[in-house]
């Protein structure tokens, strides 16, 4: 216990012996406290050890019983193992059982097969033979063969069975192939389709589709031609007559429709799904084959290359003429070229064809994609069987055929949209008062020919046919269209006469000297409004054609993509383009007739403020006031003039020149005004003029321009101010104030005109 | 105020009085876009339009899709200058029997890009049949690049010098490209978009007016433009 280990060293003198002595009595008083610390736990311990004691012999019972347990545990343990074993040979000697039985059935079967084979084969019961292969054929046949070696069997009996029963499913192969083609030529559907249904059985199932598809076919072939037949027998004056072939391409596709219709089920049944593609594929080669020899008749009778080739030659004249712009060319090969409305019914059959290929090849694509997803469970295969039609869709004839028959309708539309506008605009006719027809005849002609081309191109259901047709349209609106409009307007309202009275005089010398009849003047005036309004009304009957085609495409065009309703928009909005255009026409048609029927008229109009004095007296005062002999007459002049243009023009085009002569009208006042001078009264008469000339002009328009009007009224107030510092009441920055239109220096300008205004006060003016 | 320069697209939604027009087009509020361009692709069959097209909208190059049937639209939004420039981009089927469709697509054009393959001569051989139909529809401003595709390709037909010439002969850029490579095709595209939006800037309002006698565009910018012709 004493844990001090003394050093000799350190016992060396008195102060080591001292230390060592203090560590010694420090161990002391530790080991004496440890010492009464165990003392203390004396007792308890005693009383542990007196219960310990006590519990012994129970803990005697205790090891007995869990020895018991342990040894119970052991011998289930050893029970269940037993068992189990047991069990699971059991299971092992069932299945062996059934797979015996089996086998004894296989060879019972097997027997029966061989007999009944043989049976069926002297009946001629094909199914019943051919079941009996079938079941044969599921046979597992090396393992009946063992099977027989362990039963101890004879195992020739076997061997017999099964080169009798292969022999039978030659037999039978052979016999119901036979069977098959002598049912196909003596087109006896029952038959054929009872041998089709054997063929599965006997585990030829491409043999038998591919043999059922060339009957098909060869149906589809018949029927096709008799068709055809029939259509080249149709007399011309028949109903249908003129969509004869695309009726003929229809019942062609009606029949492959049918045939699908009707076979698909048996061949789901009897082949299983996902078969469809196979005989798909074959009746598209048929179809291609059939639709080529529709396609080259209807080529043929509707002298479509011959069509084609004039249209070739007008494009060719068209593009040479707009280049070279020579005009007597392009009149001597337009005699000689086909009136569009000759092309009319075959542009309708060539439309209703495309439709009815689509039509066919949207059937084609959903049966089969139907057939594949029943029949195909992994996607990935799915996806590449459709991918697959696909391919041959697109590389079949039929659609070769239709692309190039659409390209052949383009070219025909293009040459019928362009000359029948141009025709239209040949026979423009102009309603001698516009009051009655505010166009002349070629815009609603040239509209509802834009809109029937465009509508025909709809009902091909090609997105890219009625695209291209839009884009023609845009084309021929844009340049075509508007560059004849263009035309008219650029001779300009009057003929390039400045003013009533010079265009009077000049048509008295002319009617004088006999080159000129009246009628022609007016006659030019009123082409020049109806051209206006030609423009006008042209850009509403755009925005009206497009909402509607928009609609049109939608129920026409189902499942466009979204890449398609872009590709779509963006050729509708060439029609924006060509509404702009127009609107540009407008705009120079308006500046034309503003310089020649509107500024020069007004001048002299306004001019008149110059003979009224605007210093009154009282006195004189009054009696302007009743009268207000200028204003009056200004507003007699202005209301004549736009009344006689009020029926004549569009009412967009109206407010146009309500507009344009509001602009002119402010204009010239401003300037009349700078030159004269007012006192009290006269800037009071201004006010009141201005007023009545704005309320005036104001009512006459449906638009809002009373803008126009700001700075003129401005003027006005400044002229009517009672002293020259009333201005700041005015002028000021504050929100809500007046916004003035005039510059500090002009309100001081126009003050000057005031002979009672003093310069040193308008010179004080803070603006 | 600076005008904005715009397409006209849609339809106005308010139209007042003539001399301070106020048009406010649709389209004009809704898009965030000042420039739209079309660009139309043409050239033989297999020349690699598509592929082309694919690369530069897409950033692939599509494995063995069938040819393009009919007309083929897409649309990509690049920045030149910090401004949105929207390119339509128009991939034409090159076969004879989709002509008039691909036709009605040049004059609203305003880039052209005829594309032929630099290992296969034919293909070079019908440029001149194409380059005449480019002169009967489109419109004469329009801008036109010869793009010799396939540059990666290593039984060449076609010198490059020869397709340069071509082109100067014909008064057109030129560029080689493989959309296989991603070769020059980002280029091709971001610079028709430069060129495209730089005369419309000259301009005041891009109309497609052939009759109207506005400026021709394209000749002033040919020589000093730094486009497709200067490249190696
Ligand atoms: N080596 C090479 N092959 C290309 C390139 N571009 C296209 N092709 C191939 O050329 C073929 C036709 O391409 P495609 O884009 O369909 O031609 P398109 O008919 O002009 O649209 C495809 O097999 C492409 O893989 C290229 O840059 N290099
Ligand atoms: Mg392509």
């Amino acid at each position: 216990m004493i844990s001090i280990k003394l050093n000799p060293q350190e016992l060396g003198d008195s102060g080591g012996i001292q230390k060592v002595c203090e560590k010694i009595v420090a161990e002391e008083e530790n080991v004496t406290k440890q010492l009464e610390n165990l003392l203390s736990r004396q007792c308890h311990l005693e009383a542990k050890l007196r219960s310990v004691t006590k519990a012994l012999p129970n803990l005697q019972i205790v090891k007995s019983d869990a020895q018991h347990l342990s040894e119970m545990i052991a011998h289930t343990s050893n029970l269940a193992e037993n068992v189990s074993a047991k069990v699971r040979k059991l299971d092992d000697a069932r299945s062996r059982v059934s797979e015996c039985q089996q086998r004894v059935h296989d060879l019972l079967d097997l027997q029966l097969c061989s007999e009944g084979v043989k049976l069926a084969l002297q009946e001629e019961d094909y199914e019943k033979g051919a079941a009996h292969v079938h079941r044969f054929l599921s046979m597992d046949q090396t393992l009946l063969r063992q099977t027989a070696d362990d039963v101890q069997q004879d195992c020739t009996a076997v061997t017999n069975s099964f080169s009798l029963l292969h022999k039978a499913a030659e037999l039978l192969q052979t016999e119901v192939t036979a069977r098959f083609d002598e049912a196909v030529r003596a087109d006896d559907l029952a038959s054929v389709e009872r041998f089709f249904k054997i063929f599965p059985l006997l585990g030829l199932q491409d043999q038998g589709l591919n043999k059922f598809s060339v009957f098909l076919c060869s149906k589809l072939q018949e029927t096709a031609q008799k068709n055809l037949r029939a259509a080249l027998e149709t007399r011309s004056a028949d109903k249908r007559a003129s969509v004869l072939y695309a009726d003929t391409l229809t019942l062609l596709f009606e029949g492959i429709a049918r045939i699908i219709e009707i076979h698909q089920p048996l061949i789901e049944s009897y082949y299983g799904p996902g078969r469809l593609l196979t005989v798909a594929n074959a009746l598209q080669e048929e179809c291609d084959r059939q639709s080529k020899l529709i396609l080259n008749e209807f080529r043929k009778h509707r002298q479509l290359d011959s069509a084609l080739a004039q249209v070739a030659d007008w494009l060719r004249s068209a593009n040479s003429s707009s280049s070279s712009a020579n005009t007597s060319g392009a009149t001597t090969s337009q005699q000689s070229r086909t009136d569009p409305k000759n092309l009319d019914l075959l542009l309708g059959e060539l439309t209703i064809m495309h439709a009815r290929a689509e039509m066919y090849v949207r059937f084609i694509r959903r049966r089969v994609q139907n057939d594949v997803e029943v029949g195909v469970s992994a996607e990935v295969t799915r996806g590449l069987l459709m991918d697959k039609l696909e391919t041959m869709l697109r590389a079949s004839g039929l659609c070769h055929s239709m692309q190039a028959l659409l390209g052949n309708y383009l070219q025909l539309e293009h040459y019928f949209m362009a000359e029948s506008v141009r025709k239209a605009v040949a026979l423009d006719q102009l309603e001698e008062n516009l009051q009655i027809q505010q166009t002349s005849s070629m815009v609603d002609d040239v509209f509802f020919i834009v809109r029937k081309c465009i509508r025909r191109a709809i009902s091909s259901s090609s997105l890219d046919g009625v695209c291209a047709v839009l884009n023609n349209a845009c084309s021929l609106l844009e340049a075509d269209y508007c560059s004849v409009l263009r035309a008219q307007l650029r001779h300009g309202y009057m003929s390039g006469y400045l003013d009533l009275t010079q265009a009077y005089n000049a048509l008295q010398s002319s009617i004088q000297q006999g080159r000129l009849q009246a009628s022609d003047s007016e006659k030019a005036r009123l082409t020049f409004l109806a051209y206006l309004n030609n423009a006008d009304v042209s850009t509403e009957y755009i925005a009206t054609l497009r909402l509607s085609l928009g609609d049109e495409m939608a129920a026409a065009l189902p499942g466009m993509t979204e890449r398609d309703r872009a590709k779509l928009e963006s050729c509708l909005s060439g029609l924006g383009g060509v509404t702009a255009s127009l609107r540009a026409l407008v705009e120079y048609g308006m500046s034309q007739l503003s310089a020649s029927a509107i500024k020069p008229r007004v001048s002299p109009w306004v001019d008149a403020f110059l003979n009224v004095s605007h210093v009154l007296t009282e006195e004189e005062f009054s009696s302007y006031e009743a009268n207000e002999p200028f204003v009056r007459n200004l507003v007699a002049n202005l209301e004549s003039l736009l009344s006689s243009f009020k029926s004549s023009l569009t009412p967009t085009n109206y407010d146009t020149l309500v507009s344009i002569l509001a602009t002119e009208v402010t204009h010239q006042m401003e300037k009349v005004i700078a030159k004269s001078s007012f006192n009290r009264l006269g800037g009071l008469v201004l006010d009141k003029e201005v007023r009545v000339l704005v309320g005036y002009l104001t009512n006459a328009t449906s638009w809002s321009i009373r803008d126009k009007f700001a700075r003129l009224t401005q003027i006005a107030t400044v002229l009517n101010l009672e002293r020259a510092s009333e201005i700041s009441d005015y002028w000021s920055n504050e929100p809500g104030a007046i916004a003035w239109r005039l510059t500090p220096a002009e309100v001081r300008h126009f003050m000057t005109l005031r002979t009672d205004f003093r310069s040193e006060d308008i010179k004080r003016i803070k603006l | 105020m600076p005008k904005r320069h715009f397409k006209i697209q849609g339809e106005p939604l308010l139209y007042s009085c003539y001399d301070d027009v106020v048009f406010i087009y649709i389209q004009f509020i809704m898009e965030d876009y000042k420039f739209l361009f079309k660009v139309v692709l043409v050239g033989n069959a297999g020349v690699g339009k598509t592929c082309l097209v694919r690369r530069f909208t897409q950033g692939l190059f599509p494995p063995g899709q069938g040819a393009t049937i009919g007309v083929d639209f897409m649309i990509k939004t690049v920045e030149i200058d910090g401004e949105k420039v929207k390119l339509q981009i128009w991939d034409t089927a090159g076969q004879e029997r989709f002509r008039s469709i691909t036709q009605s697509y040049y004059r609203s054009a305003h880039a052209l890009i005829l594309v032929y393959d630099i290992s296969c001569q034919p293909t070079f051989d019908c440029l001149p049949d194409w380059l005449r139909e480019i002169e009967e529809y489109a419109s004469n401003k329009v801008l036109r690049i010869l793009v010799g595709n396939k540059m990666d390709r290593e039984d060449r037909e076609i010198p490059m010098h020869v397709g340069e010439d071509f082109a100067q002969r014909h008064d057109m850029y030129f560029l080689e490209t493989s959309a296989k490579e991603a070769e020059n095709v980002e280029k091709l595209f971001m610079e028709i978009a430069a060129e495209l939006m730089e005369q419309a800037r000259s301009k005041e309002l891009p109309r497609y007016d052939t009759n109207s006698p506005t400026i021709n565009g394209r000749t002033t910018s040919i020589g000093d433009s730094n486009c497709c012709s200067k490249l190696s």
